[in-house]
């Protein structure tokens, strides 16, 4: 039953993507845009938006959705807090500070994913290291070395918005509010490495993250290396998070509600949790990133924003909602 | 199988030594209760001899493998260890809770289950008496059943040790002497069962063999009838005690400050909170 829901789930993400291809600024008919996915060397306008600008796009939207997702449940199953979100880790607040200060200095473009990618990835690391305690990572540490931290750079973030001229400021607030505008080919391929090295982990990690459903002392009796689990969990979330950030900016709360979602739909055996979550991840932000296209087209609204309005109030109804269920942690 | 020896073990938090060095051999097929008063370093003992932490000095084996030697899922495969109260999981069933017992015996990274993991399970269910019960949600289960459920996560698991941190704390009498007796059972299976118990005469009922702590060491180990000496109690606890024969069996009480026997057995005055 619940493997028939994954299906379905990986049918919605499927969906999502196409609706992703076939939606957009410019108004192309179904038919021009199937003629052209069969036909990708014709030439002419229709091919050259459908391959060059929408499916490279529709391809970040799920890689985006789905590295954000399943950063957020490795988390929450590491930590057993389900308030977790992938970027507590300081990922995006590091990003931003390390973006923000490149805007400033005058950094060419070309350069702001790979720093927003390694000062992400960096911060990650320094939350991690002040969370340490033995040889394994303490939770209450690292969620306060995350906040803090976060905080710390948040206001660099700030201070570079105030001493900027407003082409500047418009640019860090673009990437702030989380876009896919204008990303290619060559951002998909930096990350590659790194997405596809936390993806591997992760996998690696399902049984693990299944015994950790337990709790740390019960992992630890039926033989789980809980700090060597600790670490490399927290470092694939960090090469996720980094990859999906200097691919799209901050697209909050993807990372927090479709783990949860997918837990509801699935159950919380990861080997079906962790693919839910991923695929799930792929369809929200699939279809918000066609929304974000196509709404106020030719403008764009931000994929965060869009995100948020569409999705906290999905969460609260099935959260929140009188007779709902409060239970945030199972199913 | 199943012998567990301690030599010259030494525990200590944070360079504070508990318990001075002793030495401690537990045999396969016994029931081995470990009392003390609170904070006396009962916890600490058993997480050394689940290989969890190394003891400050000394060295604690299972059939001569020194368990801290060993990663931490070889140790499983040896020695099965549940801590007090673990939380109850949401969304899992109890044979999937008894099911996590297995990651023991699989390689980390391998997701499938094999029919020697069925056959584990069932097995364990089986034993504690849960087969009617195995795909009912765990928190559904009443704490005496719950504790049985853990059990069967730590049979399931196939090692040949099965160390409990006080598996009847939260139990009335008749699930307490249901879980024990469920335990000493285990133990004339084969498999070596310590526990540290809070009830002196559930581990005088029970134990084949009681290790007392207190005063900073080991200060008796050895059958019930010998080991529950009101003068080495009194040492320990630092509150006199009286013995009494039931059915030919000693039972101790504390006595209460004016010298009168307390009519429930001393831990549960002392921890009136936990009952």
């Amino acid at each position: 039953m619940a493997v028939g829901r994954l299906v379905a789930l990986g049918c919605a993400a499927l969906g999502a993507l196409a609706v992703g291809l076939f939606l957009g600024g410019s108004t192309l008919g179904p038919g021009d845009v199937a003629w052209a996915l069969f036909h990708p060397h014709a030439g002419g306008d229709v091919v050259t938006i459908v391959w060059t600008l929408r499916m490279p796009r529709v391809a970040i939207a799920a890689i985006v959705g789905a590295s954000l997702a399943t950063a957020g449940f490795l988390l929450q199953g590491m930590l057993r807090n389900p308030l977790v979100d992938p970027f507590l880790t300081g990922v995006s607040a590091g990003a931003a500070a390390a973006i923000s200060i490149a805007i400033v200095g005058g950094v060419a473009a070309a350069f702001v994913p790979a720093l927003g990618f390694a000062a992400g990835l960096g911060t990650a690391l320094l939350v991690a290291a002040l969370a340490r305690r033995g040889s394994g990572i303490d939770v209450e540490r690292l969620i306060l070395a995350g906040v803090s931290l976060s905080a710390l750079f948040s206001s660099f973030v700030a201070l570079a918005l105030t001493r900027l001229s407003s082409g500047g400021a418009e640019e860090i607030i673009a990437w702030l509010a989380g876009s896919l505008a204008g990303r290619g080919w060559t951002e998909v391929a930096f990350t590659l490495p790194y997405l596809i090295a936390g993806f591997v982990v992760a996998l690696l990690a399902v049984p693990s993250l299944n015994v950790l459903r337990l709790g740390p002392s019960v992992a630890r009796g039926v033989g789980l290396d809980l700090a060597r689990t600790q670490w490399a969990l927290l470092v694939a979330a960090a090469l996720l998070t980094a990859s999906a950030v200097s691919l799209s900016g901050i697209v909050g709360f993807v990372g927090l509600i479709v783990p949860h979602l997918a837990r509801r739909i699935v159950g919380t055996d990861a080997r079906l949790a962790l693919p839910a979550s991923a695929l799930l991840g792929m369809a929200l932000v699939g279809i918000a990133d066609a929304l974000s296209r196509s709404l106020l087209a030719p403008s764009e609204i931000p994929l965060g924003v869009l995100l948020a309005f569409v999705g906290v109030p999905t969460f609260l109804y099935l959260y929140l909602r009188p007779r709902g269920t409060t239970r945030l942690w199972g199913t | 199988m199943g012998h567990l020896t301690l030599r010259g073990v030494r525990i200590a938090v944070a360079n504070r030594t508990l318990l001075e060095p002793f030495d401690l051999d537990v045999l396969p097929g016994e029931l081995v209760a470990i009392v003390g008063p609170n904070g006396v370093g009962k916890t600490t003992l058993l997480r050394a001899m689940a290989g969890f932490d190394a003891p400050a000095s000394g060295e604690i084996a299972l059939d001569g493998t020194s368990l801290q030697t060993l990663v931490p899922h070889r140790r499983a495969q040896l020695v099965a260890a549940l801590s007090a109260d673990p939380e109850a999981p949401n969304g899992m069933t109890v044979r999937e809770v008894a099911l996590s017992g297995r990651f023991a015996q699989r390689r980390w990274w391998d997701w499938t289950r094999g029919p020697d993991d069925d056959e584990a399970v069932d097995a364990a269910l089986a034993r504690v008496d849960l087969s009617d019960k195995a795909d009912r949600a765990f928190d559904t289960l009443s704490s005496g059943e719950r504790q049985r459920a853990w059990i069967a996560l730590a049979l399931a698991q196939g090692a040949r040790a099965l160390l409990l941190d006080e598996p009847t704390s939260h139990l009335d009498a008749h699930y307490a002497i249901d879980v024990l007796g469920l335990l000493r059972g285990i133990a004339r299976e084969g498999t070596t069962v310590v526990s540290v118990l809070h009830d002196l005469n559930e581990a005088a009922a029970f134990a084949d063999g009681i290790a007392i702590l207190g005063d900073g060491r080991l200060l008796a180990y050895a059958a019930p009838a010998i080991a529950l000496d009101p003068s080495t109690l009194e040492r320990a606890y630092g509150i006199g005690f009286a013995r009494v024969y039931v059915d030919g069996e000693p039972r101790v009480f504390a006595r209460s400050t004016n010298g009168r026997a307390v009519a429930r057995p001393f831990e549960k005055v002392r921890d009136s909170g936990r009952i």
